[in-house]
């Protein structure tokens, strides 16, 4: 410091140097982002997954009502008058190209996204709520109510889940087509058991760890020194607790369980109408050489929601603090 | 029944609370870990006793075992606890429950954890008054602001309707005072309450506390390491040491003439504002005894500077002194006996030479 002082001293020659706060600007000035009020990086990229997801959202759940945008799902796109396999390449006409019985891709993409956003977030549902009761409780009440949930959960986590999901899948296709009051189970609904019940493990893992730290927390003995009973703590300190933890597992998990939907679609067991994008894939998986769109385009459609789900999940989990130990 | 427990606790006679023999038992991998070993003392109603000892006394698990807040499995809990006449010693979760908050509660040392922090604290101090009086939402938001307005917390109205990250830690032990406080329990369990506050905060806290027990007429249990803070906020002082209590007495009694060499070296190792800059601090040496193998004898023998040979093989046992009935000690040569001065005299010349 004093080098510099004299430094400057003998360079300017005078008797009033420059004081050191003046020449250097010693406080940085916020940076430009700060000054703009742009947010982080992170939560822009997470802004974005989270609007893409909306979109999507609202694409499927509004496509009837937004014909001449989407075509119908069984309008054909002819090419001079007649319909044609694969007619179309992507571009104006159909943006996605069109596929074998000359449908419109892109028209077909939006329909599949709805029964496949569906199945996914009815699986999801389904795992977190039976996960989070038996994470609960086995966390909550421990010794022999902890050991048979554990053993509920590791015997789900010993079946290899994709033999559970075909084995579960046949079977329930057989008992609908035996017993007359299970004939509400059609296959969305039996994929989205399935996939459920495979979700069940992990989720029942997750919600017991956060509730063993949660239960010893002081919060909850304050709770209990006060009098308070037992579903009191549950729902009152426990539940409201474990929410972040549910909601950040819970989007990680749809992502899983739509790219799960989509396999199992591949291997034939999926929604004929209207066809999922693992479906579609499946569909046009011969002809992939003739017309690589129409199964590379749902192809995009799996990529980018699973991988919208995971950021987001992501995202919160930094929020939210919380590592991830089984998912 | 609530009433009738209630009128049972306001009008008893003999004292509030009665030990006799209290031992806590925790089974570890390690061995059995003695954290309580026989403790006996008697609180009246409306007094306040400080329980003094280091980290790993067992002055907490003492606390806890009195609330019943231990751990159920691997923890065993003998020994008489009467409250109010009461047995609850002997008495089940549900049994608890009503007793829990109404007639005996607890305030715990780090404010920061011990708020719910998803709750509302007009919530959460509305909590116990619904749980056990059954009030309405309005009548327990009343009770609620009028308890913040008693711990002396500006603006009620908009602290009810706060989380507890928007509080500071003081203020958030005066809301744990206020939900400790809202069924006006007969004894307060204070486990280190402003350990975790800055030094002038925790004066005003331990005010606070004085004023609500003169208030509402009611006992508290001062658990502290720190015996600058029960000096001026306690009737009685027990100290503890290795899960036994080795000497209790009125905090005057204590102060000025202390028997047990423990009490003395705890209070020769608060610094004093008449010491240089820079004086060493006086530690007691050792560590706190291992409670799963305690040593044979005197549990502090190991670590007095006073200890003889009888020390290291019997143990003394909790005895009154002859001129005060309340006053009482767990040692051979208390301070002030023959062997004590020989002994001090002989460390004197060695710290001489």
């Amino acid at each position: 410091m004093t080098n510099i002082d004299s430094a400057e001293m003998a360079a300017t020659d005078t008797l009033f140097p420059v004081p050191a706060s003046q020449a250097t600007p010693s406080v940085p000035s916020p940076s430009l982002r700060k000054r703009l009020h742009i947010p982080k990086p992170s939560v822009i990229f997470a802004s974005a997954w989270l609007i893409v997801l909306t979109a999507l959202t609202f694409l499927a759940t509004f496509a009837p009502g937004l014909v001449p945008f989407i075509r119908d799902y069984d309008a054909k796109v002819k090419v001079n008058g007649h319909a044609k396999a694969y007619g179309y390449g992507p571009g104006w006409t159909a943006w996605f190209g069109t596929g074998k019985s000359s449908e419109d891709i892109f028209a077909r993409c939006i329909y599949g996204a709805k029964m496949t956003l569906i199945i996914g977030i009815g699986a999801t549902l389904f795992g977190l709520i039976i996960g989070s009761i038996i994470g609960v409780v086995s966390g909550y009440f421990r010794g022999w109510t902890d050991r048979i949930g554990s053993i509920i959960t590791d015997c789900l986590l010993s079946i290899p889940p994709l033999l559970l999901a075909l084995i579960l899948i046949l079977r329930l296709d057989d008992l609908k087509s035996v017993y007359t009051w299970m004939g509400w189970i059609t296959r969305p609904w039996q994929i989205t058991f399935t996939l459920g019940l495979v979700a069940v493990a992990p989720f029942a893992r997750i919600v017991r760890a956060q509730t063993l730290t949660l239960r010893e927390r002081e919060f909850v003995t304050a709770a209990r020194s006060l009098g308070a009973s037992r579903s009191r703590i549950i729902f009152r300190e426990l539940l409201p607790n474990l929410v972040p933890a549910m909601v950040t597992v819970a989007f990680t998990g749809l992502g899983i369980l739509i790219a799960a939907e989509a396999g199992l679609a591949f291997l034939g067991l999926g929604v004929e109408r209207p066809a999922t994008w693992g479906k579609m894939i499946d569909i046009a998986r011969d002809d992939i050489e003739r017309a690589w769109w129409a199964t590379t385009f749902p192809c995009l459609m799996l990529f980018f929601t699973v991988l919208s789900f995971n950021l987001l999940g992501d995202e919160l989990a930094r929020r939210f603090d919380i590592r991830e130990a089984a998912v | 029944m609530s009433n009738v427990t209630q009128a049972a606790t306001r009008d008893i006679q003999g004292p509030l609370l009665e030990l006799v023999d209290v031992k806590t038992h925790f089974h570890t991998e390690r061995g059995i870990v003695r954290a309580v070993d026989g403790v006996s003392f008697t609180l009246d109603r409306g007094k306040a006793l400080g329980i003094v000892g280091e980290s790993g006394s067992g002055k907490t698990i003492l606390s806890r075992s009195i609330m019943g807040l231990l751990p159920i499995r691997g923890t065993d809990r003998t020994g008489s606890i009467k409250f109010a006449g009461r047995e609850i010693g002997s008495f089940g979760r549900k049994e608890m429950r009503a007793v829990w908050g109404k007639e005996m509660a607890m305030i715990f040392q780090d404010p920061m954890t011990s708020l719910n922090p998803l709750m509302k604290v007009g919530d959460q101090i509305a909590e116990p008054l619904r749980i056990h009086l059954g009030m309405g939402k309005t009548d327990a938001v009343a009770t609620a602001r009028k308890l913040l307005q008693d711990v002396r917390i500006p603006e009620p109205d908009r602290r009810l309707e706060q989380y507890p990250h928007e509080l500071s830690g003081g203020m958030r032990q005066r809301v744990m005072i206020a939900i400790a406080m809202a069924c006006g329990p007969t004894v307060l369990f204070a486990d280190e309450p402003t350990t975790a506050l800055d030094v002038t905060v925790q004066a005003q806290i331990l005010d606070l506390l004085g004023e609500q027990r003169s208030d509402r007429n009611m006992s508290i249990v001062l658990v502290t390491h720190d015996l600058g803070v029960v000096a001026g906020h306690t009737d009685e002082i027990a100290v503890m040491y290795g899960g036994k209590l080795v000497e209790k007495a009125s905090t005057k009694r204590l102060f000025a003439s202390m028997r047990m060499p423990y009490t003395e070296a705890l209070l020769a190792s608060i610094p004093k504002m008449a010491d240089a800059s820079h004086t060493r601090l006086n530690v007691i040496p050792g560590r706190p005894p291992d409670l799963v193998n305690p040593p044979k004898g005197c549990r502090f023998a190991p670590r007095c500077p006073y200890a003889r040979d009888k020390c290291l093989t019997d143990e003394p046992a909790l005895t009154v002194t002859p001129d005060d009935p309340t006053h009482s000690f767990a040692c051979w040569f208390p301070v002030g006996s023959p062997e004590y001065h020989e002994s001090r005299a002989r460390i004197d010349k060695e710290a001489a030479a």
